[in-house]
């Protein structure tokens, strides 16, 4: 062989080895048999839709590895599949943190799959930069969507009034805490509800625990970033303002101050240290399940995700509705995973078609939910026998479910995160430890906020 | 025009004075590795240095040439022109950048002195021992270089806890008084205009990266002749004559080596402190690398991003520059 044929050769050996190093390294998706994944027998069939002659279609569906989520997926694409035998759904899951730089890469490259599996709070930057597809009238009108699925979820999906996926669950972090009733028992409080947040107080302060001046058991742990963001919004709603009206974001307002300075009252009454309870050091979820939280502000996911550690608490654990400031419980939430259909799909009809089978029926989309241990994104699914399905697979739940109607998207930032991590967290977190005033802390949010938009 | 084997043709220099089955030889092994580097390190240099001009997001289509243009416009040099608005309205990732250079400098500033500091007598010590110990020294001393960052953070994280932390424990047994100082966790806690928290993420750093530095003079100093510490002993050179007037001047290149790797790697400093703080308390140890990371990869601004590492590698390369010249000394003994 001649050397330029030699040279030929290897040089195109390492643009093959490459270009195979290039492509997105999923995994094809098998359900552990452990998780509690719904049979195929339970889940509503849909009329076949295409000919028994049509040819075969296949669709390619990316997600997040989770075991419990994907084990849900499964069971729906193979129901679907046996009551569609010319649609096969190709999973492939990514790490979390791959999932989200592979969506990166891939969209701009128009190499994604079909089916794109979204957190809300992502979906309109995506679509707003032309990667998603909107999702047809004949799937679900937006004045449909709004009054079947609940306001906070589906919001995430919505951009410019167009609706551009299905959510399938109601992430929420505020409305309710976790209670540790065996710490609580020890204290001495009956735990049956707290109607003032002067109850709340006196109960969260018989719970902590100091060793000389140093809190070793904070009562009540709400100084983490996402208990930190979604309480200070909340309240603000609860106070009656709005602080994101028309692409402006306002908090400097009667509403800011007063959200505050219930925040402010907590620490001050002693429930925790934010200087050594925060994300850094004894952050809520760990602290918790540790014990030297007796009462954490963090959403349900958090139990079945440190359950595996920490059974016995895990087990024992119950949520309990927190007291509200004005007449509603309303609260800001951040959407949910959910649905979306890249605008590059081949198959977009089909991928619809999947979509509306696993989200908008109420007996698939509740076996997703009991799957997935996720609070559901149908408004039909949070109560009657279906949200009783839920509670009785997890109990903690209960108190969630009453509250899922209060829930307000948290609203359309140009970046949600930039916000809640690098603005909101650290400003409200460093007035709570005593290094701002109010004044300049609403301040200082409102303008950092606003200069992202 | 034929090809001339002449020093004004550098490609030809590699093959030079080499025969054809040579040539042919050196090429075929040589190109996949080149084109192997082109690729994974010459194009994403390239491609970095073009997104500093651009306000380029993943999350936008943007143009038809991959992805730049449209809803990824070029700015030229506004990403640039941002970074030197210092008003205390500017934006506040300019601000964050601001504060990240400060931090990384101070960080790198305190780590290389630190360092060296450090290394060189352990390395003259370990040598002075007997050679029996010397092995278990190096072994002991390089350990943690071979930890993984991860690792050490954690490690270092459960020292420096409040409640539960080795640091705290110590003092609680000292002072018999329980001890909740958060030294990675209080941004009131300052040292000399240092905050505490960085000071300890500079401790983990220092902790993990002596070995390194360590072998390196270990190896420089083995290779100082011992005639010329004979002669000095015959002189009646006593140890710190010795250190300071023969071993230091000695080993200055090596030194000058060992603080140009030292700089270079804190300025790249970011897993330890990623894990440790995440840049935390109140911003205190966000080194620009980390700020790099969160606006490319958490927020999306690939353009700012990439914009930022072209300076954080100005900074290094001017640095490094500067500490060639200062240092520059004879290297020949």
């Amino acid at each position: 062989m001649k050397s330029k044929q030699l040279i030929v050769l290897s040089v195109l050996l390492m643009l093959a080895l490459m270009a195979s190093a290039c492509s997105p390294t999923a995994q094809p998706t098998q359900p552990p048999a452990e998780v509690n994944a719904p049979a195929a027998t339970e889940i509503v069939q849909p009329e076949p839709e295409q000919p028994a002659s049509a040819e075969k279609v296949v669709i390619r569906f990316w997600s997040h590895q989770n075991d419990a989520f994907n084990a849900g997926y499964q069971a729906l694409a193979d129901a679907y599949s046996a009551e569609n035998p010319t649609v096969e759904i190709q999973f492939e899951t990514f790490d979390y943190d791959t999932y989200i730089q592979t969506l990166q890469t891939a969209l701009p490259a128009g190499t994604e799959a079909d089916i794109l599996q979204m957190f809300g709070s992502w979906v309109c930057s995506y679509a707003e930069g032309g990667s998603l597809a909107e999702a047809p009238t004949s799937l679900i009108s937006l004045e449909d969507a709004r009054s079947a699925l609940f306001a906070a979820p589906v919001g995430g999906y919505i951009c410019n009034d167009k609706l551009y996926g299905i959510p399938q669950e109601f992430n929420i972090e505020y409305g309710a805490v976790l209670v540790n009733p065996r710490l609580a028992e020890e204290a001495g409080i009956a735990l049956d509800g707290w109607e003032s947040w002067d109850e709340f107080i006196t109960d969260s302060k018989k719970l902590v625990q100091m060793e000389d001046t140093v809190m070793t058991r904070a009562g009540f742990n709400f100084t983490g970033s996402d208990g930190i963001a979604a309480m200070f919004h909340s309240l603000i709603l609860q106070n009656g303002g709005q602080y994101l009206v028309d692409g402006t974001y306002k908090v400097n307002t009667p509403e800011g101050v007063k959200s505050l300075e219930l925040m402010k009252r907590l620490v001050d009454e002693g429930l925790v240290d934010p200087l050594l309870f925060n994300d850094e050091q004894n952050w809520v979820g760990d602290s918790f399940f540790e014990e030297t939280s007796a009462i954490g502000l963090v959403g349900p996911w958090v139990v079945p995700e440190f359950g595996v550690d920490y059974p016995e608490i895990a087990e024992t654990a119950i949520y309990m509705r927190l007291p509200t400031v004005g007449e509603t419980p309303k609260f800001a939430a951040a959407s949910g995973w959910g649905l979306t259909v890249s605008k590059n799909s081949k198959v977009q009809q089909a991928a619809w078609d999947f979509i509306r089978y696993v989200t908008l029926d109420e007996k698939n989309a509740v076996q997703f939910n009991l799957a997935s241990g996720t609070l559901p994104a149908l408004v039909e699914n949070a109560s009657g026998a279906n949200g009783e399905q839920l509670v009785s697979e997890f109990s903690y739940f209960k108190p969630w479910l009453e509250i899922l109607q209060y829930g307000e998207y948290e609203g359309q930032f140009p970046d949600r995160d930039f916000v809640w991590y690098e603005v909101t967290y650290p400003r409200v977190l460093n007035f709570l430890q005593g290094n701002a005033t109010l004044e300049e802390t609403l301040k200082t949010v409102e303008s950092e906020v606003q200069g992202s938009f | 025009m034929t090809a001339t084997r002449s020093p004004q043709n550098p490609p030809r220099l590699l093959l030079r004075g080499r025969n054809s089955a040579e040539q042919r030889f050196v090429l075929i092994a040589v190109a996949p590795l080149v084109l192997y580097l082109a690729f994974w390190t010459l194009l994403p240099v390239v491609w970095g240095f073009l997104l500093a001009f651009f306000d380029y997001s993943a999350r936008r289509t943007g143009g038809i040439f991959l992805g730049l243009g449209g809803s990824n416009p070029f700015v030229g040099l506004e990403h640039f022109r941002a970074m030197l608005n210092f008003s205390p309205d500017a934006p506040l990732q300019v601000r964050q950048f601001q504060h990240g250079v400060k931090i990384t400098l101070i960080f790198a500033f305190l780590v290389v002195p630190l360092n060296l500091a450090i290394t060189l007598p352990l390395a003259v010590m370990i040598e002075s021992v007997h050679k029996r110990l010397r092995s278990l020294f190096r072994t002991i001393f390089f350990l943690p270089v071979l930890a993984p960052s991860v690792g050490v953070a954690i490690m270092w994280g459960y020292v420096f806890h409040p409640q539960r932390g080795l640091l705290n424990g110590i003092l609680r047994l000292i002072t018999g008084e329980m001890h909740g100082t958060n030294w990675i966790g209080d941004p009131n806690l300052v040292l000399g205009g240092v905050p505490v928290a960085l000071l300890a993420v500079v401790t983990a750093y220092l902790w993990q990266d002596l070995g390194y530095n360590m072998v390196i003079f270990i190896a420089a100093l083995q290779g100082i002749p011992q005639t010329i510490k004979d002669a000095a002993r015959i002189d009646g050179a006593n140890w710190w004559q010795m250190f300071s007037r023969i071993i230091l001047p000695l080993l200055s290149p090596t030194i000058l080596l060992a603080a140009i790797l030292t700089m270079i790697s804190a300025f790249q400093v970011f897993d330890i402190i990623q894990v440790m703080t995440d840049g935390g308390p109140n911003g205190q140890t966000e080194v620009l690398l980390l700020s790099i990371y969160n606006y490319a990869f958490r927020y999306q601004q690939m353009g700012w991003a990439a914009s930022v590492s072209l300076v954080l590698f100005l900074i290094v390369f001017s640095i490094s520059l500067v500490q060639t010249r200062l240092l520059r000394s004879e290297w020949e003994y």
